[in-house]
């Protein structure tokens, strides 16, 4: 029989990976302690709306627009400090804007309104008025008597805020008299705003995002809540089919590459959003499959060999599947050749992320999983002998002490 | 070639060919122009009638559209609740000349205090205990106690208030044509709506915040012009109502029907007597699991409006004979009472059409004059008691959006306009393609004949996820796409570990035949252990995720039992079949 066929690794190929398991193990912890300290202190994650809450506005302008004009434009709009980024090819003159989640009416300017609108509608009688902070831009007014919704929003105007509707919420006729005032959020603003600076039909909102504070903080619990219970189960599973000692490794590989992704959105300050949650969950799921297609084999080789050592039983293992590791992972980059070469914004973050996670993942299959698994292995045997060795010494003093007692 | 070589065949066959069957529509929907593939009946006209109804949706950051959070203030319609059964006591206290108590709800709290003075406090109280079951004694001092909601019955507001909101944005979004809109309950105080293809946010907006109109309107059941209008177009009928009206005398009717609900609101348009309207019903038939439109001749003037209705709900029917029939009981108050009266009184024997919103919800007939305040809606005829009893907590939800409109808010906004699409469509697309040819060359280059084996199951992989996709009517979005490269990732991977093992098994001397058999046996629990674990989490990301990272969960799973599938069974079953027939002899490779 006549065999034909690319080999990418020779077989018997032995390379000694266990070996430089410290220094690897070392620097993967600088980098992972790096990366999450950029996260949290500095420069931080640049977290989209999803999280952050605040409004985010895709914008296209007919003509070349620079950064800087849009970005003060938009100051002027009075939201703090927004967020202006260049979006997809230069010749798109598309820019991502984006203000955080600031309360749009202080409790100073709310009051003023409640003041201003007192005293406008006199007869009308208000007897209640409510402004939530949190919320930032809802006036609810009690009367004693019905008002006109326009006379209202003339009132709440005169105060200087800007309404964008107003409710009557009382139908029946003998009650007291309710009203909700919504002031104008960021989005309409800064559309209006830019409108006006660089022409009604030269500026198009191609997409615009608001999240409430309230969705921003639960999407972000329902996020880390769905990933920490995942790895549990990946945990239980593991521990089930192969043995508790292979689990923490697969766990403390899984977690490497997914700080290692989320470095490429420390490194690049691109938007963190619920989108990239699911490229670090895609990256989870592949660095579990690819340890666990390792260990699988560690564990056919631990039948095969017995009494080989931990140590050379990984090292066995990991270079028989080199050939693999390196085709499934080229594999799945190149499925990623295109989104890399023809994405935008969203799609190529999302392609370029999934790369890094790759690389990582299969450095940590073999650098990081393993050294874990040898480590437990060593720290077990360690207390297995200090265990054993315990209640010999024990009793040990006690004979002479008691032949003192005779 | 053994007898289960021809079961694993035919396996593969029927799925390949039902995935092929459940896309055929999917293939349609996307060669109709994207501009008006989502229009109501374009869609239905083009697909074939032997294939499927339903197709492969784009998620709303692929085509352009909606999606909108709204918070339903639920504490606040807990609250003024608690104002109004404040209201309700006192007046009751009044009836039973219990005087010197003042009754006061606090609408900020809730709380509602009753102050007062020796036995007329004490009096209060029993009457209170008697009669207000949700209500319980949250403090009592010498000469006040204070009142508030109870736990199970705040709930149930809760509850109430969010189907009130849901049902009155359902009822506007199927005004205005908007096909294949999501409505649901996301949480315990929100709704989530999602428009595909619609791009007016300001206009969504203001409509879905609005609060409901609820109006009660006579039925105009003598008027005859239906019946001249010539050339009905096709899709629209003319029926008739048929029912017991005064002295036992049989009433009938005209109207028009059609399946169709914005036509048949164009085509009537214009058309009803001076001083009149026509109103138009959704009508669901439950047990036929389809749905149609009908028209009222209505009055113009709403003979009342909701305004005065203070509460409505199920009660049951249990006199003789009725077996426990549920019907709506709905309350008024006193100035509510009066018109209520006066309404029925005159229109004795004729239909009342209860509309919300502009659309009619149901319309029953008088049976006699109404006073006290106090209405019954019998529902139904002969139809069974569940079915009745969904009907009537439905007109019960519809006639206290009138009652207590729970105010709701925008929580969150994403849209979409519809010029990003295409674009985003094309270039993904480009994309995509490009990434999967390089793979499939990759794999036909390195591993020759079995990577071309490997490259028809991914192929095999790709059109069974996205049919099951298709079945199950989900939507394509981006994480979705993350989902599947991870899907694709894995199955590559699942080659990948046969063939290296095949040619392990080659190495170590043995026969093609015997190399293949015990190359899949082997790499079979490698395989199944990592799909598997990827699953675990899958399922447990889909459980507790929301949003986008579902939508990648759902693709995730999917294609793991289609990759699980395509690697273990598809590519054996190819692969055993050439080693048996002898083909392999010369130019195999692995």
């Amino acid at each position: 029989m006549q065999m034909k066929y690319f080999e990418l690794i020779k077989a018997g190929t032995s390379h000694d990976f266990v070996k430089y398991r410290r220094v690897a193990v070392t620097i993967s912890l600088i980098v992972n302690a790096l990366i999450l300290l950029g996260a949290a202190v500095w420069p931080r994650l640049n977290y989209g709306v999803d999280f952050a809450g605040g409004t985010e506005l895709q914008v296209r302008f007919e003509k070349p627009v620079s950064a800087g004009d849009v970005r003060e434009v938009v100051s002027q709009a009075g939201f703090g400090e927004p967020t202006v980024q260049e979006y997809g090819n230069k010749t798109d003159n598309q820019f991502l804007i984006r203000v955080e989640r600031i309360a749009l009416l202080t409790p100073e300017a709310a009051a003023k309104v409640k003041q201003e609108v007192a005293q406008d509608l006199p007869q009308a009688q208000l007897t209640g008025f409510h402004f939530d902070p949190e919320v930032g831009d809802k006036l609810d007014f009690t009367f004693k008597k019905a008002v006109d919704p326009a006379a209202l929003q003339a009132a709440v105007e005169k105060a200087g805020v800007q309404a964008k509707e107003v409710r009557a919420l009382t139908s029946r006729e003998a009650q007291d008299q309710e009203y909700t005032v919504i002031a104008q959020g960021p989005g309409d603003k800064i559309g209006q705003l830019l409108r006006d600076k660089f022409g009604k039909d030269s500026v198009q909102v191609v997409r615009t995002e608001y999240v409430g504070p309230q969705v921003g903080k639960q999407l972000r619990n329902d996020g880390i809540l769905a990933v920490i219970y995942a790895i549990g189960m990946i945990l239980v599973y593991v521990g089930f089919r192969f043995d508790f000692r292979f689990s923490p490794g697969v766990v403390i590989a899984l977690i490497h590459d997914a700080i290692v992704t989320l470095g490429y959105f420390v490194v690049t300050r691109h938007e963190f959003n619920l989108t990239s949650v699911t490229v670090i969950l895609t990256i989870v799921g592949y660095s579990v499959n690819d340890t666990i297609v390792i260990y699988d084999r560690i564990r056919e080789n631990a039948k095969k060999f017995k009494g080989l050592p931990m140590r050379d039983l990984i090292n066995r293992s990991i270079n028989e599947m080199l050939g693999r590791t390196i085709l499934t992972s080229g594999a799945t980059a190149l499925s990623l050749v295109g989104l890399i070469v023809y994405g935008v914004g969203t799609i190529q973050d999302f392609a370029l992320a999934m790369l890094v996670g790759i690389i990582s993942g299969t450095y940590s299959t073999w650098y990081i999983a393993s050294p874990m698994t040898i480590w437990l292995e060593e720290h077990l045997a360690h207390r297995k002998a200090i265990e054993a060795a315990k209640p010999k010494a024990k009793p040990a003093p006690k004979p002479p002490q008691q032949a003192a007692a005779r | 070639m053994d007898r289960s070589w021809y079961w694993k065949a035919g396996l593969i066959v029927a799925v390949t060919v039902a995935a092929i069957y459940a896309l055929v529509p999917s293939w349609t929907y996307f060669r109709l122009p994207p501009d008006q593939r989502n229009e109501s009946g374009v869609f239905e006209k083009a697909r074939p009638k032997w294939a499927p109804a339903r197709h492969l949706n784009l998620g709303l950051d692929l085509q352009g559209g909606i999606h909108l959070v709204m918070g339903v203030e639920v504490d606040r319609a807990v609250r003024e609740k608690a104002v109004r059964r404040a209201e309700e006591l006192a007046a009751d206290l009044d009836r039973h000349s219990i005087k010197g108590v003042e009754v006061k709800g606090d609408p900020d709290t809730g709380i509602v205090t009753v102050t007062g003075q020796g036995d007329a406090l004490a009096q209060a109280k029993n009457r209170f205990s008697d009669d207000y079951p949700d209500m319980y004694i949250r403090r009592t001092g010498g000469t006040s106690f204070e009142l508030a909601m109870k736990d199970d019955a705040v709930k149930q507001l809760k509850e109430s208030a969010v189907d009130q909101a849901v049902k009155a944005i359902r009822n506007r979004v199927d005004k205005w044509g908007v096909s294949e809109p999501t409505i649901a309950k996301r949480g315990d105080s929100a709704i989530l709506v999602q428009l595909p293809g619609y791009s007016n946010p300001e206009k969504a907006k203001e409509l879905l915040g609005k609060t409901a109109q609820l109006e009660f309107k006579i039925v105009d059941d003598e008027d005859r012009s239906l019946t001249q209008l010539k050339d009905l177009p096709p899709g629209i009928t003319l029926d008739w109502d048929r029912y017991e009206g005064a002295g036992g005398a049989l009433v009938t009717s005209p109207y028009l029907r059609a399946k169709d609900g914005l036509e048949l609101r164009k085509f009537v348009q214009g058309k009803a007597p001076a001083g009149k309207e026509f109103g138009i019903q959704k009508v669901e038939e439950r047990i036929a699991r389809e749905s149609y439109y009908r028209t009222y001749l209505l009055d113009k003037k709403a003979g009342m409006t909701g305004e005065y209705i203070t509460d409505a709900r199920v009660a049951f029917d249990n006199s003789p004979g009725e077996g426990n029939r549920p019907y709506v009981q709905v309350s008024f108050n006193r100035t509510g009472a009066e018109l209520f009266e006066r309404l029925t009184t005159a229109n004795v024997k004729k239909r009342m059409a209860i509309v919300l919103d502009d659309s009619v919800d149901s319309a029953p007939i008088i049976q006699g004059p109404i006073p006290g305040g106090v209405c019954s809606i019998h529902l139904g005829g002969l139809k069974p008691i569940n079915e009745i009893l969904q009907e009537a907590k439905d007109l019960a939800l519809v006639l206290k959006s009138g009652a207590l409109p729970a105010p709701v808010r925008i929580l969150e906004e994403r849209s979409v306009g519809a010029s990003l699409g295409p674009e985003l469509i094309r270039r993904g697309s480009l994309a995509a393609v490009l990434g999967l040819l390089a793979v499939l060359l990759f794999m036909a280059l390195y591993y020759r004949f079995s990577g071309v084996v490997a490259d028809v199951a991914l192929i095999l992989n790709g059109i069974v996820v996205l049919a099951v996709m298709a079945l199950l009517d989900s939507t394509l979005t981006l994480p979705g796409i993350a989902g599947f490269v991870l899907t694709l990732g894995m199955a590559v991977d699942a080659n990948v570990l046969i063939n290296e093992r095949i040619r392990e098994e080659m190495k170590q001397g043995r026969s093609l035949a015997s190399a293949v058999q015990t190359g899949y046996d082997k790499v079979f629990w490698t395989i199944f252990d990592g799909h598997v674990t990827a699953l675990v989490a899958g399922f447990v990301i889909r459980a507790y995720g929301s949003g986008p990272v579902r939508g990648f969960a759902t693709t995730l799973i999917i294609g793991l039992l289609a990759s699980m599938f395509t690697s273990i069974v598809v590519t054996r079953a190819i692969v055993e079949w050439f080693v048996g027939h002898g083909k392999l002899h010369k130019a195999f490779s692995v």
